[in-house]
């Protein structure tokens, strides 16, 4: 009874969703490795297809990343949650993968003066998320990245530069210059 | 972070517009788990296939330490054999040239004391040698050193005996001459 008590806690922790799941996948038992899967496959393959902006390399790049995850579960000790975990996979893949393309992954043109630009706010007419999608597919090369990256994904400077292999400032100042171009084109639409 | 990003972060999920083909996209990953997993594990899980592994091991090792002691062993009686022949047959011809050496009247004590030195010289070498010997390294090419060792000494006894004897006909010539 007192383990159970003090367990608790951890237990209801965010980072421990699936647990039990995770566990029995540790231990190689398949039926649990396609629940888990069943859990996450959208979410990982809108990712991909975000990123990657192809159907077949979204497909290759998940289940690559589904494979590399059960794998390699043993190294998965709750630091995350198992979601967060498989996205960073993810991500990271779809990263390599258009570098191996040789596509840009960050705008090209120089940066760094652009970000005292920024500074008068922009009214931006973009509270409908369908123009905002649309804003985003038309976004040039290198620019969509780090967009989905920051707004839709959720990461943070830090995390966007481990991912991009760029420094913080640098994916900072990027972002702004992305942001700024996504919002001109809300408003020409 | 301005309304905009707020905005759009709050309604992330949105962007979630896609269904994944799972069937498909599974039967690619499952295939991928099956074929990686059973390769190694497998073989060492069996107990008799683990205790067969170590056996095999275990004569592997013996087998190896075994040739090595024996083989050396006969290696090594096999070579001192011949040394000692070798060396019976050169000690024996250093030790007469040797005497013959320090018994003879026409040498003054420094020259003898020279000559043994050189000889003490290459005595120490042969030391060596032979320490070299036991220790097993490349015996052939340590057999051939002994060997050119002990022609140097002889050699040297015979340079000696050579200068000896022309300084005595020298002396006998010049005696002719006058």
């Amino acid at each position: 009874m007192r383990g159970r008590i003090q367990l608790k806690p951890l237990e209801t922790d965010i980072r421990f969703t699936h647990k039990a799941l995770v566990e029995k996948c540790k231990s190689g038992h398949s039926s649990s490795q396609y629940e888990l899967y069943e859990l996450y496959v959208d979410a990982m393959y809108n990712i991909g297809r975000r990123m990657l902006n192809s159907k077949e390399d979204a497909e290759d790049i998940v289940q690559e990343s589904f494979v590399s995850a059960f794998k390699n579960l043993n190294s998965f000790n709750y630091e995350s949650t198992f979601g967060a975990w498989l996205k960073r996979i993810v991500i990271n893949k779809s990263i390599n993968h258009l570098k191996k393309k040789q596509l840009p992954v960050v705008p090209m043109e120089v940066h760094e003066f652009h970000l005292s630009e920024d500074s008068p706010e922009e009214k931006v007419d973009a509270m409908d998320i369908k123009k905002v999608k649309v804003g985003i597919g038309l976004l040039p090369p290198g620019y969509k990245q780090i967009i989905n990256l920051y707004l839709i994904e959720g990461y943070d400077h830090i995390e966007i530069g481990e991912v991009l292999g760029i420094s913080t400032s640098t994916s900072k100042s990027q972002y702004h210059r992305a942001k700024k171009k996504l919002v001109e084109i809300i408003n020409a639409l | 972070m301005d309304n905009f990003e707020k905005h759009i972060r709050e309604n992330a999920s949105e962007f979630d517009e896609h269904k994944a083909d799972r069937s498909k996209m599974w039967a690619k990953i499952s295939q991928e788990l099956e074929v990686q997993e059973p390769k190694v594990i497998p073989l060492w899980k069996s107990p008799m296939l683990r205790i067969a592994a170590s056996l095999l091991l275990l004569l592997g090792l013996a087998g190896f330490i075994g040739k090595q002691v024996f083989g050396s062993s006969v290696e090594t009686q096999y070579a001192s054999k011949e040394l000692l022949d070798i060396d019976m047959h050169y000690k024996s011809l250093v030790s007469y040239q040797v005497k013959l050496v320090q018994n003879n009247p026409n040498l003054s004590n420094e020259d003898k004391t020279e000559f043994l030195s050189f000889m003490d010289e290459l005595d120490a070498e042969y030391e060596q040698l032979r320490i070299e010997m036991q220790n097993n390294l490349d015996n052939e090419r340590v057999l051939e050193a002994i060997v050119s060792n002990y022609k140097q000494r002889i050699e040297l006894i015979e340079n000696l005996l050579k200068q000896i004897n022309n300084s005595k006909l020298n002396d006998d010539d010049y005696g002719y001459t006058l």
